[in-house]
């Protein structure tokens, strides 16, 4: 459980680009040539973001959304589960055993 | 239109076309200071409706044009001097809000994702449950047939045994005519019977004649038939020429059925007819006789 905060905690912290942007205000302080890397990397950090959403499952409605299509979908279960039990407890015949 | 009047509208990614580069017209600073409640509010509105991929897409690219927008300003600030101070930390500050937003809502994408996976599980389980209830659909309605199926036969029984008790006869009648018709060796002939013994086991011809068959001959066209004339058949007897007449005949009888005319050693000899003929006949008839016996 803890494995898997931290690890959740690590991917929200991939998520920031702050980091990139402090990178490059401080080589345009320090007056180095790295900066057009550093833009190339926010760059391309930025298109990977962009690709990553599209790719990502389930959001393509809003969270308010989903949750009603889960509490129906869940509705239809529990609605299927309940008529399956009383299809299944339905009066049946006592077939007498051949002896 | 400058950068922070496209705040405003909480998407730089449309209103980025027309954006200035820095250095261009701005917003004086004081207009500001409310921005943050501003976009709290219009995010608030917006982010019910719109998608969450709609929603990090948009404050991506806000992202990307605040971070360049702040880029260009220092690097125009450390060249030319022309900034006001302050609004570079603004924008720095905006940067830093959409940033938060932008990890928010990836967190929120992943539990989506998770939602979503869920969402997998019970729409297969709906199909399983819909599969289940399909076949157990298709059971009940063969159930139904077969139940029909033995109702319906189970009436016809109903309606048949009203029937038979509606036109029931009772034991002691079936019993009295079995006595009655096998006292007259009608259905059986008697077991020291022989070959001329008038004791016989078929019908007479009086017998015949009353039956069901004898009323069909009465129709109009038995005469033209040829088999026997009308008024023979009415009057319950042969002709007398074809009347055969046996030896064991009593004279009585014979007197009886006979004309006057006849005389008691009257025999009827047909064409083709002689003594044993009528004999095997007469075995023959015994045996079918014995034969039906025996499967009665």
């Amino acid at each position: 459980m803890a494995v898997a905060q931290l690890k959740a905690e690590k991917e929200s912290d991939d998520c920031s680009l702050l980091p990139l942007v402090h990178d490059i205000i401080k080589c345009m302080d320090k007056d180095s040539q790295d900066v057009h890397q550093e833009l190339a990397k926010l760059k391309a950090k930025i298109q990977e973001a962009r690709e990553q959403i599209s790719n990502m499952p389930g959001i393509d409605c809003s969270p308010l959304d989903q949750q009603q299509q889960l509490a129906t979908l869940r509705e239809q279960v529990r609605t299927k589960n309940q008529l399956l039990q009383k299809y299944k407890s339905l009066c049946m015949f006592d077939v007498p055993k051949a002896s | 239109m400058g950068l922070l009047a496209c705040y405003y509208c909480c998407s730089f990614l449309s209103c980025r076309v027309v954006h200035s580069p820095v250095g261009g017209s701005k917003e004086p600073s004081g207009n500001m200071t409310s921005l943050p409640a501003l976009t709290a509010s219009a995010k608030m509105a917006a982010g019910v409706e719109k998608a969450t991929k709609d929603r990090l897409l948009s404050v991506l690219g806000d992202v990307e044009v605040l971070s360049r927008e702040l880029i260009e300003m220092l690097a125009l600030s450390r060249n030319q001097k022309l900034l006001q101070p302050g609004e570079d930390v603004q924008i720095l500050e905006l940067l830093v809000q959409r940033d938060r937003e932008f990890q928010q809502l990836m967190d929120v994408a992943q539990q989506q994702g998770k939602v979503h996976q869920e969402m997998q599980q019970l729409e297969k389980e709906v199909e399983k449950r819909d599969s289940d209830i399909q076949q157990l659909q298709k059971q009940l309605k063969e159930a139904e047939h077969i139940l029909a199926t033995a109702v319906y036969q189970a009436k016809e029984k109903l309606k048949s045994i009203d029937k038979a008790r509606k036109g029931s006869v009772s034991s002691e009648e079936i019993i009295k005519y079995a006595h009655r018709i096998s006292a007259s060796n009608a259905v059986c002939a008697p077991l020291n019977w022989l070959p001329g013994d008038p004791r016989r086991p078929y019908p007479t011809d009086l017998e015949m004649r009353s039956g069901i068959l004898g009323h069909m001959a009465n129709m109009p066209t038995n005469g033209v038939n040829g088999h026997l004339p009308g008024d023979a058949l009415t009057a319950g007897r042969l002709p007398d020429v074809l009347t055969p007449h046996y030896p064991w005949q009593s004279s009585d009888v014979s007197v009886g059925l006979l004309p006057p005319h006849h005389g008691n050693d009257f025999v009827l000899e047909p064409p083709g007819h002689n003594k044993e003929n009528e004999d095997d006949v007469e075995a023959m008839s015994t045996d079918s006789s014995s034969s039906s016996s025996d499967s009665d």
